[in-house]
């Protein structure tokens, strides 16, 4: 293989699973909750800049910065539960929609007010260090992205799959008014899975930055390469928003070194739309009750 | 609502459109130029309200079908050499023809998909309008689109083209009405309310669909056709997604599935900027925040507050 086309297949993994995050999270709220979180960009774009403020404006050292900038995600997780979650529950899917777009340039506006239109550039935890992979000069940084980002999904699958909370969490997903009947706090499941959400776009946000800058309008371009993935994945399924984070992150690094970098953005979205006229359920999905 | 139940409404409505008649004398230069913009947003509402607000389909491609009818008609009357009168309406009709291409296969999917679908749409064409220079002039956009012009006067001013987007948007509004009380427009409502008994009742519901979003598909193009005329020049930025997203705020402020609620909403958002200018920065947050207000206390838009009002005081009738 050449040097370049291992460069960019590792950038393109690592792009790839911040994609798989932020998919997941969107995923995790909509099975769970049933709200399609149109503002899912936004919060990863509030993550990134919660560690340029404790990376860079408060100087902690990033060992501290970046579980210091999860907390406050976590918080924010709980903060969305109660502010936009909780009345806009149960309404038509299109006030939801709207409803978190909304939210969405509220929190975009907010960050733009807090931290200003000049972007950061957050360091990384191992600088600009390069590592020798298959004699091609990959930036050390890529490989912690992957492997943070692979981690947190492993994490989220213990919890999920091997753990009580994570049964329950399951339970509600599966049928709310049922598992309220066993005895679940079904409301303590609703903020648990918004806290996982502002965990994983947390995570993503942090993993991005010193990738790209961190910018307040990042959280738009983010969320609709996450929508590609979960799209060409199955909306609903794990396993498929982590094959289509990867595909849509390779596409788009392959795409722009080998087709064209200008109309790289518009490969990723003429795929989804393939994907949604092909096969509306994705590589993975099974649930095509409400899809076509 | 039966067509004559309301006539107070309707007597309302006569008369707002009266007051706007006498309007440009009373405003000035910049005024008028935002009025010339809620006019032709207006338009574009009216047209998404038989997607959404009749057919209920999620469509967040709005403003690119507007951005399709401004570029037809400036490619159409720059480098083709068309008079105007003529690159309108072609633009009109390709962008009706291209909705048609893209609604055939997007508007088997529902819901959330179907946004989702039609976002990517719209995203794309800004791409493609960004990056096809030859054609669409890149990030330069396309100037020197010229005025509309009648023999021996031309609409150059912002208040003289003032009364050609007012005719034109009376014109569109009426249409829509009749549509909406023709049996396509009630077939649309009933596509909206209950799918599976409207496909039994052997109405094809896909046609319906496509003639719904053919038409909010049309209405951009009238819009964006006017406003490429107004401007003289088009860029991509104008028709961005952002932009869809504000088409669909001002139908549901306005109140959704109600043609004058489109055209309050577009009149509404297109001056709130104005309304709130000493905000500076702020602005943005309070317009998201009212939105969401909007949305959670009133569902049905403002039209339904001035009906509560109406009611309340007894004097809107049944």
């Amino acid at each position: 293989m050449s040097q370049q086309l291992v460069q960019l297949i590792v950038s393109g993994l690592a792009v790839g699973s911040v994609y798989a995050l932020v998919g997941l999270a969107f995923i995790m709220v909509n099975e769970a909750t049933g709200v399609v979180n149109f503002a899912t960009g936004q919060m990863v774009a509030i993550g990134c800049f919660l560690s340029v403020t404790t990376g860079i404006q408060m100087g902690l050292p990033l060992a501290a910065a970046y579980p210091a900038a999860l907390a406050g995600m976590a918080l924010f997780g709980i903060v969305f539960y109660a502010v936009v979650f909780r009345p806009l529950q149960d309404r038509p899917v299109v006030t939801v929609i709207i409803g978190t777009v909304m939210i969405g340039i509220v929190i975009q506006n907010s960050a733009l007010i807090t931290w200003g239109s000049v972007p950061f550039r957050p360091r990384s935890p191992f600088g600009r260090q390069v590592v020798d992979v298959f004699g091609a000069a990959i930036s050390a940084h890529a490989l912690f992205v992957i492997a943070v980002s692979f981690l947190m999904i492993g994490l989220l699958y213990a919890f999920i799959y091997r753990t009580a909370i994570g049964a329950r969490m399951r339970a509600v997903a599966q049928d709310r008014d049922a598992a309220r009947l066993m005895g679940i706090g079904v409301d303590r499941m609703f903020v648990l899975t918004w806290v996982i959400a502002g965990l994983l776009t947390g995570t993503a946000g942090i993993l991005v930055g010193p990738m790209w800058f961190a910018d307040v309008n990042m959280g738009d371009p983010i969320a609709l390469k996450a929508f590609a993935a979960i799209i060409i994945g199955g909306f609903s399924s794990v396993p498929g928003a982590i094959v289509g984070g990867v595909l849509v992150g390779l596409a788009e690094m392959l795409g722009a070194a080998y087709i064209s970098s200008a109309y790289k953005d518009g490969l990723v979205f003429l795929v989804m739309i393939l994907f949604l006229l092909v096969r509306p359920q994705g590589i993975f999905g099974e649930r095509i009750g409400q899809r076509a | 609502m039966k067509p004559g139940r309301n006539h107070l409404a309707v007597a309302a409505a006569a008369l707002a459109f009266l007051l706007a008649l006498v309007l440009p004398a009373l405003v000035s230069g910049y005024g008028i130029r935002i009025l010339n913009l809620a006019l032709i947003s207006a338009i574009a509402v009216i047209g998404l309200n038989f997607a959404f607000g009749y057919a209920g389909l999620i469509t967040l491609a709005q403003a690119g079908f507007v951005g399709c009818g401004a570029y037809l008609t400036a490619i159409l009357s720059t480098a083709v050499g068309l008079s105007p009168w003529l690159s309108i309406p072609a633009a009109v009709v390709g962008t009706g023809l291209i909705s048609v291409v893209v609604g055939l296969p997007m508007l088997r999917l529902k819901g959330h998909y179907l946004a989702l679908a039609t976002l990517g749409f719209n995203v794309s064409f800004v791409i493609v309008a960004t990056n096809w220079k030859s054609v669409m002039g890149g990030t330069d956009g396309i100037s020197g689109i010229p005025s509309l012009a009648l023999p021996g006067l031309s609409v150059a001013t912002d208040h003289r083209y003032y009364y050609v987007l007012w005719l034109a948007l009376a014109a569109a509004a009426w249409i829509a009405w009749r549509i909406r009380y023709s049996h396509i427009g009630l077939a649309m409502i009933a596509v909206r309310d209950d799918e599976i008994a409207t496909g039994a009742a052997s109405v094809g519901v896909t046609r319906i669909k496509v003639q719904a979003f053919a038409l909010s598909a049309i209405y951009a193009g009238l819009a964006g056709a006017l406003f490429a005329h107004m401007t003289n020049f088009v860029a991509p930025e104008d028709f961005a997604l952002g932009h869809s997203i504000i088409y669909l705020a001002m139908l549901i402020i306005g109140g959704e599935g109600s043609i004058l609620g489109a055209i309050a909403g577009a009149v509404i958002v297109t001056f709130m900027p104005e309304l709130m200018r000493d905000l500076g920065q702020a602005y943005m947050i309070v317009f998201g925040g009212l939105m969401l207000l909007i949305l959670i206390f009133l569902p049905k838009g403002l039209l339904s507050l001035a009906g509560m009002v109406g009611r309340r005081l007894g004097i809107a009738g049944r």
